[in-house]
């Protein structure tokens, strides 16, 4: 499980990145965070990995939290970046080989991780392939098999499916809805309305550091997300 | 966990090209550089001997004391062996000296004065390659060490497990290091083995010993700037900085600092040139020479010929006696005032050098070059030890061809005797010890290791602060 309670980042320039913001992402549940450049999603990613330090609030891990026990917490999430920039001199092997032992898992085989990677549908040819010749949507698989390996409960995804063509797309979603139904708690920040609809079962929309809307799948039934959005931040806008 | 991050630092960095670059690089660099300096020294040894051989043959060839007296005997120096790994100084200050009773001796001959073409490049010996080839390496090993991985999001991801940062940070440094010795220690290894097996190249325990320190001196100063580079790379956001910045340094550390130090040295120390040194030396021996003359003619006014027969073999052996007396007391005081313009020129060169060398000490590169010099016997200290030593020779040279120059003297106007050289003194020289050539270096092994572990404690406390994100 997620946590955010009051959580607020104010940078040394004075910046508001996060303004008390408040969710929870409960097991077997994927909440998907919208908003524009700089509305404080990678903010809120950082201070769950505690890269930075929340000058307010707190994050919980599975109840563990962050800024006392960083290095504990770590141990229940797994984080699949943006763009999955791996070794390139190494080949998908050797790269979940040496993440999965950063994450503990020491006794994995080969035979283990070719099944997580047949599992995220990255072809056999690729195992052995250096990530250098690795497509953006090979890289995001690799990335996702990375993750699984660590097998940690809660899964933080920074923006995923952005640049990856609609096929490579749906498949990632696949997996993700797979991982949910697990029992894993997945936060994931997005720009992707379109994509991210289908899977979300919570949906929160960030605006200049606030969380201006926050809703479940059963609120948002029969609604156009998308539509919602935009009428959210241009509501947002105007009442500034 | 430490060990994984200094397995994936190593095969990481030795599956990248530029450690394949590097490790073909350095191994036909330093083995060259190995083969160029066992040649050289085998034509130095061959030379040495030719040169030994000739000035014995010269002074034999001598008809009498008083040829000899002017023409004096040339002391050559022998060799080093370790010129094969560290060429130092001694292809431009000279080889030999020559110890006749009128000049202060000096070192002559040297390779750059018969073959001025080797003066414009230098030598590339291995302390060449280590000072400029792997240094340079050492940086482009770890200008991204840290800020790569930033920029790659590997730090992130890396970063979003159980893993401590001094640990993360701790296993770069060893894995990036071992990577970096790789291309270093095999070359070397191979050339030290080419070394040990090649014919007429003989090193004793004493070298080995300081060939060991030598190599120990090569990893002190690649460390300088790998845990620099490790430092720059974790208090940069961006590669390209990072490596533009450490070229900046590297530069400075290199070639500026050594450069700008002898400059500065010379602007707040200056000393007199050679060129009025010996002017003061040959000003003072025309005075002596002409002091001799009013001798000359006072004696033999006071002491004239005599007219009987019986006495002028008496005469004869007092002119001799005579003579002797005023030319050991004329070069007596010759030797002395020589010595008195070169002790005091020798002191303000000695301090102009102190300065240049602790104001360049603050380079890594001057303290590798000497303290590689000091240990290989071929720096200036040694090239010191052994002008003072020829010149320590030199009144001893000279007491003895005044003596045999008088004893020979044939006022008779008959046929002097052909000089004996069976007594005549010779040159010793004993090589800088090792205890002394270690103590000489310790204050470039104490500043190296300060840096190495000022830069890291830099690179480990920037880290432990880096912004990931």
């Amino acid at each position: 499980m997620l946590e955010a309670k009051n959580l607020t980042m104010k940078y040394e320039d004075g910046l508001l990145a996060l303004d008390h913001l408040n969710f929870k992402v409960e097991p077997g549940e994927i909440f998907c965070m919208f908003g524009a450049n700089g509305a404080g999603k990678t903010t809120t990613i950082n201070l769950f990995l505690n890269f930075i330090q929340p000058t307010e609030g707190t994050a919980l891990i599975e109840g563990i939290d962050i800024t006392k026990e960083p290095l504990k917490s770590k141990d229940y999430v797994s984080f699949v970046s943006e763009n999955v920039m791996l070794y390139d001199n190494f080949s998908a092997f050797q790269n979940i080989s040496y993440f999965s032992k950063l994450a503990g898992k020491r006794n994995l085989t080969k035979d283990d991780y070719a099944q997580v990677f047949k599992r995220v549908g990255l072809q056999e040819e690729a195992f052995n392939m250096r990530t250098k010749k690795f497509s953006k949507g090979m890289r995001q698989k690799l990335g996702i098999a990375i993750a699984i390996v660590k097998d940690a409960p809660n899964i933080i995804l920074d923006e995923p499916t952005s640049g990856l063509d609609p096929r490579s797309g749906q498949e990632f979603l696949e997996l993700l809805l797979e991982l949910r139904d697990k029992g894993n708690s997945i936060f994931m920040s997005s720009h992707d309305i379109f994509r991210a609809k289908y899977i979300a079962d919570n949906v929160g929309f960030m605006m200049k550091g606030k969380m201006v809307m926050l809703q479940s799948k059963e609120e948002l039934k029969g609604q156009d997300l998308n539509k919602l959005y935009v009428e959210y931040m241009q509501e947002h806008t105007d009442s500034e | 966990m430490l060990r994984d991050i200094i397995t994936k630092e190593i095969q990481d960095m030795i599956m990248s090209p530029r450690f394949v670059f590097t490790f073909l690089l350095c191994t036909i660099l330093i083995l060259l550089s190995i083969y160029t300096g066992i040649n050289n020294y085998q034509a130095e040894q061959k030379e040495y001997s030719a040169a030994v051989a000739l000035n014995r043959k010269n002074l034999e060839s001598q008809q009498s004391y008083g040829t000899l007296a002017g023409l004096g005997t040339k002391i050559n120096r022998k060799p080093q062996v370790l010129s094969t790994v560290v060429n130092g100084v001694q292809e431009a200050v000279g080889r030999v000296a020559t110890v006749n009773i009128a000049y202060d001796p000096s070192m002559i001959d040297s390779k750059y004065s018969s073959s001025p073409i080797f003066a414009i490049f230098g030598a590339l010996d291995l302390i060449f390659i280590v000072k400029i080839v792997l240094s340079l390496f050492a940086i482009l090993f770890t200008y991204d060490a840290i800020v790569g991985e930033k920029e790659r999001g590997t730090l992130k991801l890396a970063l979003s497990n159980r893993i401590p940062r001094d640990r993360l940070i701790l296993g770069k440094a060893i894995g990036g290091f071992i990577s970096l010795l790789i291309p270093l220690v095999i070359p070397v290894v191979l050339g030290l083995l080419i070394l040990m097996i090649y014919p007429n190249i003989s090193l004793s325990g004493d070298d080995w010993l300081r060939l060991g320190i030598i190599c120990v001196m090569f990893l002190l100063y690649l460390s300088v700037f790998f845990t620099l580079g490790l430092f720059v790379s974790a208090r940069t956001s961006r590669s390209s900085t990072s490596f533009l910045l450490l070229l900046f340094i590297w530069v400075t550390f290199v070639t500026i600092i050594p450069k700008a130090a002898i400059m500065i040295a010379g602007q707040i120390n200056p000393i007199p040139s050679v060129h009025e040194i010996t002017a003061q030396k040959d000003a003072y021996l025309q005075e002596i020479q002409k002091e001799a003359g009013v001798e000359q003619t006072k004696y033999f006014k006071d002491n004239p010929r005599p007219k009987e027969p019986d006495k002028i073999a008496k005469w004869n052996e007092d002119i001799r006696k005579w003579a002797e007396d005023l030319q050991q007391s004329l070069t007596g005081k010759i030797d002395e005032k020589n010595a008195a313009i070169e002790r005091d020129y020798q002191t303000k060169m000695r301090g102009q050098q102190r300065l240049a060398v602790n104001l360049s000490r603050i380079s890594p590169a001057s303290a590798l070059m000497f303290s590689s010099m000091s240990l290989a016997r071929t720096g200036i200290n040694e090239h010191e030890r052994f002008l003072n030593s020829v010149k320590t020779y030199k009144p001893i040279f000279t007491k003895w061809i005044n003596e045999k120059m008088i004893r020979s003297l044939n006022l008779e106007g008959g046929q002097q005797p052909k000089p004996e050289l069976d007594d005549m003194p010779q040159h010793e020289f004993m090589p800088e010890r090792f205890s002394d050539s270690f103590s000489r270096i310790m204050p470039d092994l104490v500043l190296m290791v300060f840096l190495i572990i000022l830069f890291f404690i830099g690179a480990y406390v920037s880290f432990i602060r880096y912004d990931v994100r």
